[in-house]
Formats: C-alpha cells, sequence, structure tokens
C-alpha cells in the first residue's frame, strides 16, 4: 500500500471498484431472472437425518406449491358457479398460466373403475376383513343386506360384480370418495353454511419462487378477479399457493428494503451535512459505502449464486456501519485544520480502523460458523463489505481529500460530545463510578432474571393473516392443503414400506376412533401390501372353496344363474401391483406420496388431517419401525434454539477474543476499553427482559454485532483522543456520529415486517445507543486532555 | 361411484320455485311437509335390478326427526337398525351398541340427506341438481325429479316422491335399469323418543 503513490492507488482502487460493479450489476440483472431469493424456505437449512425426508419435505412444498388453488365463494349457488367459470375462462386465456382447471374434462367413471375388478378379491376394507374370519360370519345376510340397503343398490360398481358390495366398500374409502369436493354442473364444488364454494386450480408456467411468472400470475389472477366481481358482485375469492407466500415475502423485504435504505441514507445524509458542513464528505462517505456494498453484493452472488431477501434488508441496514471508516477520517480532516495532509491522515487513523475491522470481521466470521445458509450469507456479505469500505478509506479518500477542510466539525455538536464526555467520565472515575456500576447491576437484574426465549420459526416465516385464514378455509371446505407435518414410512423394497405403513394405519385408526384424528392420506389405503392382499384373499378363501355352495346361495339370494356364473369365474383375479396402481389414472394426484429415491431408499408420504399437536402424532408413531414424524417447523424450531444456546457461548467466547486483543494493546486500561460493551450488552439484555420479549436466535446474533460496533468505538475514542487534545470533545463526537449513523441504519430494521429483523433492530438500537452513552465513562475525557 | 350419484342426489334444491309447474302446490307440499317435527311409518321396499331375477323385498320401521336424521330399522328379511345421520351411517347392534359404519354406503347416508332436506321443508340443501315438477292436489300428489346433467343422468334417471299429508311413497330409478320403490304405510307423528333412539339420532336426552 505505501509503495505506490497515492494518486495510483486511487486510480487502481477506482479501477477495481468499477470492474467490480460492473460483475455485481451484471450478475445482478444481466443473466435474466433476478437472483434474488423469495423462497424463505430456501433459506432453512437441512434439518432432517433421513434424506428421504428432506427429499420428502421437498416434494410436498412443490406438489402444492406450483399452483394457485382459488375457491369462488358465494350465497346463491348459481353466481358462484357461473363466476368460477368466468374465472377460469379468464384465467385460461391469459399466457401467465400452464393449465387452469375450472370445468372438468369429460370422464368415464366406469373406465376408470374398471381396472379395479381384476383385483376386487385382493381388497378388503378392515371391517368387511374382520366381519369375514369372524366365525359367525352369514353370507346370506350380508348379501341381503347389499340387495337391500336403503333407497339404492346398483350405482358404483354394478350389482352383478360386486353382489356383497365387498370392493363397493373398499371404494368407499378410497380418498377420491372422502374428498368433501364433488363434481357438480362440471364444477368442482362444496357447500358449507348455505354458501357455495368453487374450485378453480391453477398451475402456474414456472416456479412460484421464478419473479417474472410471479408477478406474471399475480397481475392476471388481479385482472380476472376484478372482472369477475364485476360481474357477479357479492363473490369472494379464496386463495392458496406458494405463490401467494412469495409476493407476500418480496412485496415485504422490498418495503423493508425501501423504508430502512432510503431513511437511513436520507438521515445520514442531513447528519453528516450538518456535522460535515459541506457537502462533499457527505459524497465521500457515500461513495466508500456504496463500493463496499457493491463488492459484497458481487462476492455475494459469485459464492452462492443468489441473494436471500434476508442478506438485502441486512444489507441495507449495513450500510451505517461501513460509512464509520470514512466518518473517522472525516473526522480526522476537520479536525487537523489547515494542518491537513491526507497521508498523514491515513497513517493516524490507521491503527483504529484496522483494529475496529478485525473485531468486525472477528464478529461476523463467528456468524459465518452457523451452518445456516442465510446467516452464512449474511456474514459473507458483511465481511466483504467491510473490508471494501475499510480498504476504500485508505487507498480512495486520501486522493479525494488531499485540501484541508475548509470548516471544523459543527461546534454544536463538539460541545454537546464534550459535555456529555466530561459528566459521564465523572460518573465513572473512582467510588463513584463503583457506585454507578453497582446500581446499575441492581437495576439491571430483575431485568435478567426476567429473560425468557423463543425459537418459533414464524420468527422468520411470516404469513400475513388474511391469508392464512383463506388457507385455513381453503383447508376446511376442500381438505386440500399444505401439510407441513407427515409422516415418512421409509424401507428396503416397496414391500416393507407398505406392511409399515400399514403397522401405522392401526395407530392412527386408534387416533381416530378416539376423535384425536380425521383420517389421513397414504399409499397403503390405496395400494395394500402383498401380504395384506393375501391375508384379504385367505379371509374370502373359505366361502369360495366349494363353488357349488356359494353359486347356490347366490341364486337362493335371487341373482340371475349367469350373473353368479360370470362372478364365480372371476374368483381368485389378481393381486394389485405397484406398478399398475401406479399406472391407473385415479392415482394421479396421489403419486407424490411414493418416493423411490434409488439408494437412499423406498419411501412413503402419509399426511394426517385434522391434528396439529405434533407430541399426539409422534407418539402414535413410536416404536414402530421405519416410522418417523418429520415436523418441519419444529426441526426448525428446535435448530434455532440450538443455535441460540450457541450464540450466546459465541459470544462470550468473542467477548473473549475482543479482551485478548485489548489486553494486548492497551494493557492496564484494557478492562476500562472493554467495560463499555460489555455494560451495553448487559443493559440491553436487562432493556429486554423488562420488554418482555423473549430472547430469540436473532437477539444474540445482534448483541454479537453490537460487541463489534461497541468495541470500535472504544477502539475509535481511546486511539483517536490523544490526536485531537486539542479539540476536546471533537473525537468523542466523531464517535457519537457513528452510532447515530448505525442506529438510523440497524435502528430502522425494528420497523421490519419479519420478526427476526424487528428483534435484531431493536436489540441494535438498545446495545448501540448504551455503549455510545458508556463509552466516555470508560476513557474520561481529562485522562487525555492531560496527556 | 355410488357416492358420486349420491352426493347427486342430496345436491338437489335451488330451482324449486323456477321449476316447478306449480309454485303454489309446491309450496304447499313442502309446508306441509315440513310441519311434522318427527314421523314414524312402517316401510315396504321392493327392488328391482337387472342383476336379479325377482324383486328384493325388505320392511321395517323408519323414524324420521326434523334435523337430526332418521332411523332405518329393518324387520324383514334380516334384522338391522341403521341411523343415518348427516353423512355419518351407524348400525346399531344387538346390545344397542352405535357402531359407526366405515367405508360402507355413505351414498345411502347422503341420499337421507337429500330426503331430511326436502321433508323438513327446507328444499335449498337440497335438489340442486334436479328439475322438479309437482303434480295433482294438494291431498294427492306427486314430485318428481329429473337430472338436468347429463353426468348424472347417466347414473340416475329419475326419483318420484309421492303423498298427501305425509310422504306415501319414494321411487328411485337408476339408469342401468335398477328401480327402487318404498311405500310407507302408517305413517304418524312419532310422539316422544326411546333412550335409544334419542341416542343413535345424536339427540340430547
Amino acid at each position: 500500500m505505501n509503495r505506490c503513490a497515492p494518486p495510483l492507488r486511487a486510480v487502481l482502487f477506482s479501477a477495481f471498484a468499477l470492474i467490480v460493479t460492473g460483475l455485481g450489476a451484471w450478475l445482478l440483472l444481466g443473466r435474466g431472472g433476478s437472483p434474488i431469493q423469495t423462497d424463505l424456505l430456501a433459506m432453512l437449512p437441512a434439518t432432517e437425518r433421513h434424506p428421504l425426508a428432506e427429499a420428502a419435505v421437498e416434494r410436498l412444498a412443490h406438489a402444492n406449491g406450483d399452483r394457485m388453488v382459488l375457491l369462488v365463494e358465494h350465497a346463491d349457488d348459481a353466481t358462484a358457479k357461473d363466476a368460477a367459470r368466468e374465472l377460469g375462462k379468464r384465467l385460461a386465456a391469459d399466457p401467465a398460466f400452464a393449465s387452469v382447471t375450472a370445468e372438468l374434462p369429460p370422464f368415464d367413471l366406469d373406465a376408470l373403475f374398471a381396472p379395479y375388478l381384476a383385483h376386487r378379491f385382493h381388497l378388503l376394507t378392515d371391517a368387511d376383513r374382520e366381519a369375514l374370519l369372524h366365525p359367525d360370519y352369514d353370507p346370506t345376510q350380508a348379501l341381503a343386506r347389499r340387495l337391500n340397503q336403503p333407497f339404492l343398490a346398483g350405482v358404483g360398481i354394478a350389482l352383478q360384480d360386486d353382489p356383497f358390495g365387498w370392493l363397493q366398500h373398499w371404494m368407499e374409502q378410497q380418498p377420491w370418495s372422502r374428498s368433501p369436493l364433488t363434481p357438480e354442473d362440471n364444477l368442482l364444488t362444496a357447500h358449507r353454511d348455505d354458501h357455495s364454494y368453487v374450485m378453480v386450480l391453477a398451475a402456474l408456467r414456472g416456479s412460484s419462487y421464478d419473479d417474472s411468472v410471479q408477478r406474471a400470475a399475480l397481475a392476471a389472477l388481479a385482472r380476472a378477479e376484478q372482472a369477475v366481481i364485476v360481474q357477479h358482485p357479492g363473490v369472494r375469492l379464496l386463495r392458496a399457493g406458494a405463490v401467494f407466500h412469495a409476493a407476500e415475502a418480496r412485496a415485504g423485504a422490498e418495503r423493508d428494503v425501501h423504508v430502512v435504505g432510503l431513511a437511513s441514507s436520507l438521515g445520514i445524509a442531513v447528519l453528516l451535512l450538518w456535522t460535515y458542513r459541506s457537502p462533499r464528505p457527505l459524497l465521500l462517505a457515500f461513495l466508500s459505502t456504496a463500493i463496499g456494498v457493491a463488492c459484497a453484493v458481487t462476492v455475494t452472488l459469485l459464492i452462492f449464486g443468489q441473494l436471500y431477501l434476508l442478506t438485502l434488508v441486512f444489507g441495507a441496514a449495513l450500510l451505517g456501519e461501513a460509512v464509520d471508516y470514512s466518518i473517522q477520517y472525516l473526522c480526522a480532516r476537520a479536525n487537523a485544520g489547515p494542518a491537513w495532509q491526507a497521508e498523514r491522515g491515513v497513517r493516524q487513523v490507521r491503527p483504529a480502523l484496522l483494529l475496529a475491522l478485525a473485531t468486525s470481521l472477528l464478529g461476523y466470521a463467528l456468524l459465518g460458523l452457523m451452518p445456516f445458509p442465510a446467516l452464512r450469507q449474511m456474514a459473507c456479505f458483511a465481511m466483504v463489505g467491510m473490508l471494501a469500505a475499510c480498504l476504500s478509506v485508505f487507498c480512495l479518500l486520501p486522493a479525494l481529500l488531499a485540501k484541508p477542510a475548509s470548516k471544523p466539525l459543527a461546534p454544536s455538536l463538539v460541545r454537546f460530545a464534550l459535555a456529555l464526555q466530561r459528566r459521564a467520565g465523572r460518573l465513572g472515575r473512582g467510588r463513584s463510578g463503583m457506585l454507578a456500576a453497582l446500581l446499575l447491576l441492581l437495576v439491571a437484574l430483575p431485568g435478567w432474571l426476567r429473560l425468557g426465549h423463543d425459537d418459533d420459526i414464524h420468527l422468520l416465516i411470516t404469513s400475513p393473516a388474511e391469508l392464512a385464514q383463506q388457507e385455513a378455509r381453503i383447508r376446511d371446505v376442500t381438505g386440500i392443503g399444505n401439510s407441513s407435518q407427515f409422516y415418512l414410512v421409509h424401507g428396503d423394497s416397496a414391500e416393507q414400506v407398505l406392511q409399515r405403513e400399514e403397522a401405522l394405519e392401526v395407530r392412527l385408526q386408534t387416533l381416530v376412533q378416539q376423535g384425536q384424528l380425521e383420517g389421513w392420506t397414504g399409499v397403503a389405503g390405496m395400494l395394500p401390501s402383498m401380504q395384506r392382499q393375501q391375508a384379504n384373499q385367505a379371509a374370502l378363501a373359505p366361502l369360495f372353496a366349494n363353488r357349488a355352495n356359494i353359486e347356490a346361495l347366490l341364486l337362493r339370494a335371487g341373482l340371475r344363474t349367469d350373473v353368479a356364473s360370470a362372478y364365480l369365474d372371476a374368483w381368485r383375479g389378481q393381486p394389485l401391483g405397484l406398478s399398475e396402481w401406479l399406472a391407473m389414472p385415479v392415482s394421479t394426484p396421489f403419486r407424490y406420496l411414493w418416493m423411490d429415491q434409488g439408494k437412499a431408499g423406498i419411501g412413503s408420504i402419509v399426511l394426517p388431517q385434522g391434528q396439529d399437536d405434533a407430541g399426539i402424532l409422534r407418539a402414535a408413531a413410536a416404536g414402530l419401525p421405519g416410522v418417523a414424524l418429520v415436523d418441519k417447523p419444529a426441526s426448525i424450531s428446535a435448530l434455532f434454539g440450538r443455535y441460540r444456546e450457541y450464540a450466546s457461548v459465541w459470544l462470550l467466547a468473542a467477548l473473549a477474543l475482543v479482551s485478548a486483543v485489548f489486553g494486548w494493546r492497551y494493557r492496564h486500561a484494557a478492562p476500562r476499553v472493554i467495560a463499555a460493551p460489555l455494560l451495553g450488552i448487559g443493559l440491553t439484555l436487562a432493556v429486554l427482559g423488562y420488554l418482555g420479549q423473549p430472547l430469540t436466535l436473532f437477539h444474540w446474533m445482534a448483541l454479537m454485532l453490537v460487541l463489534g460496533v461497541g468495541a470500535n468505538y472504544a477502539v475509535f475514542l481511546h486511539e483517536g483522543e490523544p490526536h485531537a487534545a486539542h479539540l476536546p470533545g471533537a473525537t468523542y463526537a466523531g464517535v457519537l456520529l457513528s452510532a447515530v449513523t448505525a442506529l438510523l441504519s440497524f435502528g430502522l430494521l425494528a420497523l421490519s415486517s419479519m420478526p427476526a429483523l424487528q428483534h435484531f433492530g431493536i436489540t441494535l438500537l438498545l446495545g448501540i445507543g448504551f455503549t455510545a452513552l458508556l463509552v466516555p465513562v470508560a476513557s474520561p475525557v481529562r485522562e487525555y486532555v492531560a496527556v | 361411484m355410488r357416492r358420486l350419484i349420491a352426493a347427486l342426489l342430496c345436491w338437489l334444491a335451488l330451482g324449486v320455485h323456477a321449476q316447478a309447474q306449480d309454485p303454489a302446490l309446491l309450496q304447499h307440499i313442502l309446508d306441509e311437509l315440513g310441519s311434522h317435527a318427527s314421523v314414524r311409518a312402517a316401510f315396504t321396499q321392493s327392488r328391482e335390478n337387472p342383476a336379479l331375477t325377482q324383486p328384493q323385498v325388505s320392511r321395517g320401521q323408519l323414524l324420521f326427526v326434523v334435523g337430526h336424521g332418521m332411523l332405518w330399522q329393518v324387520t324383514e328379511p334380516y334384522r338391522e337398525s341403521l341411523a343415518l345421520t348427516g353423512v355419518r351411517t351407524a348400525r346399531i347392534d344387538e346390545h344397542g351398541q352405535l357402531q359407526t359404519v366405515r367405508g360402507s354406503d355413505r351414498g345411502v347416508a347422503q341420499v337421507s340427506q337429500m330426503l331430511q332436506s326436502m321433508l323438513s321443508g327446507n328444499p335449498e340443501d337440497a335438489l340442486r341438481q334436479f328439475e322438479v315438477e309437482a303434480h295433482g292436489t294438494a291431498t294427492r300428489w306427486t314430485l318428481r325429479f329429473t337430472p338436468r346433467q347429463e353426468r348424472m343422468a347417466r347414473v340416475l334417471r329419475r326419483i318420484e316422491l309421492d303423498g298427501d299429508r305425509y310422504l306415501q311413497g319414494i321411487q328411485v330409478e337408476l339408469a342401468n335399469g335398477e328401480s327402487t320403490h318404498i311405500s310407507f304405510a302408517d305413517t304418524r307423528d312419532a310422539g316422544p323418543l326411546s333412550a335409544l333412539e334419542q341416542r343413535a339420532l345424536g339427540i340430547a336426552p
């Protein structure tokens, strides 16, 4: 750095910054499709130990992911249906959608169900199998019951194909029979509380998280909805689908970036303009920050390929810390007055800036150690950004600030800083200092005792209440909905998986009988294991053992001779195999429940319905081999909890590291220098306790930043004071300036719509505020004035 | 698929006012039917089906309670009691215990639901899918329900209800040639229900 002349260095650095910015712009905008990741789930780490479980989570997310489920609601049935047809037509005409299902295509039920006839002697309901195995089973009476059932007998599977009704019973249990939606006027309709609900499904032309797909689909839906509502007043549209969440998340983050980014930029601009009383320092401070952010975006995109929303919002807030380096340099220039020499200025601030940079990098590096993609990315973003901003102060700013400052720092700020520093300094000395510290401890103690913690996943993923309500309603009316809790059944072979699923079904059936579960959907209900199918056949075998007997029985009941013999000719038939089931059109909507992942194993997903308590669901699977409840939200929450604990330990470790660095540089003064950030963290925790905010992982992350930033302030004040001995208060004024800019940017995160960022912001607001006020207590003004 | 047709049956409703040839007659019938909160009758059900050489005949007692459901008690040719409430079908065993019938004849339950809504004078929930024609006089009437849609018409040809002050007969004709006729006799207001009846229909004592 020292070997080449300052102007050359500045030119080289400018060229470097331009190239990086250009590369970043191309990565961000030039490749078609936005590299901004709106899928909030993508930020979450893999939590499941079993590879099949992660695959299942992803599969479920996408089974429901790339489509919209819309319900058209109206009190009047005909209006609801007309509106749904209209909506379907309008959406289908729009290129934003790959396919739209409103009116059902013609289909022949007989043709759909015909393939089952070959397997009818292998498929029995549990009730029928148990009845058949009962010693008192009376086939004559069973037949009479079926033939004489009230109102109708000959719909569904025809009487001649299934005189005892066994296949009919089995079909009634299939998931498509249990759906509350029924084809009516060629539309899938449900009726609830005197209202009609008609379903319209719209498949997107791409991923829900693809920016262009998302925008086109939402715009098309808004247009269609508008038109339909005009034509059919009173129609309400309920919606569900990942695309709505993705859009909300994007809108929320964009709002956050705008509010935080804009407000903090404006605030910092006004502040700097007032302090330096000249626009030039302001522009240079922003230039340095902008270089930092541009480098951060570029490197992050190069390493990760995409930017998470969280990183973007965090990045907007990071402006406030990156600007500190230039503020320190600009303060040195303002304080030097006419004697200013750019290079000497660099040498003067370099130790402080390097020490500050080192503590920041240390803090973020610790953050980056967490195996959490989003946190790693934020850490990478921050480290690159801070490094680039700091380098720009060494390389670029001296060339642009060769001339001395025309005006010193705003005198009112310096006077205010000096007054504050004196007062705080007096408090911090001798016995009164001990007393004050003791008092603070006493005040803080009850706050600490009130601290709790919270690891809920909703810190990170929040859905607007309105959307969540609509989805709950859709789940209620149609039975269709995302399920984040499910059973994963896995095994070495398809047969083993199905047998294990059947063992699970027994447990689930018990829950249903206890009223703790409404039902479940799984493959074994549609495709019994071979073992089960053989048991079914075995239960029927005694009845069919003597053909003459059963034929006589059928004829006595009134069946025609040819019907009876055709039925008996079909006896035995074939078991239903996996490939046959997968090939059946009726299995299409359920195929995603079956997972054949080659080496990772074979598995199936069982979706429980009507029970959200994971404890009950987990207990139901206890002790069953190859069956596990996968509860993604709970896994994430557990992970949050673990990292919250780690984070608290890490904070202690970071504190020890910083103390060691300070001890090496400041010797006996080190305890005083470290006191301010330490007290800042302690008081912040106390206030959070008083506020009743349970601590989350994000509070701890923010406390790490508080430590980093607080250590910076202590260093700036401690290192800077000797150089500004002729201007009492000026150094602290610079620190205060840094603190206020940091508060403006980080503190505004407290306004974020995402609870995680809110917690982050509040903690930083408190922590940086306390630390900035406490710094002079530890480094009283007079010591240095006397030096 | 039984469920499909039965579901279709239960969608009745709508259009009653629009399609009836004699709106006043239809309204009168509905009012009259709805005026009996609970009704008992003896029934005889006779079913013909192309797969059968002779009609199947069963007899028993029906208890109908508005808003709760019906109790279908067969005494001949076998004994069985079914409680049809909402979409749930329960069998009452010889010890008087209710057993929910899983996977069996949800269609039957849905027809019963449709009838419940008709018989309680509340056709809005029923008759959505049918053309309704009312014939006859207030003392001797017939309601004929024909599916409006081809999808349903492929399974169900028509349903006819006939009656006077009470419902006297139900005729269900399917497209496959099955024909079920239920006739009621000795129809009367039910009077107090037994404890078992109350329990079976989910009525708080």
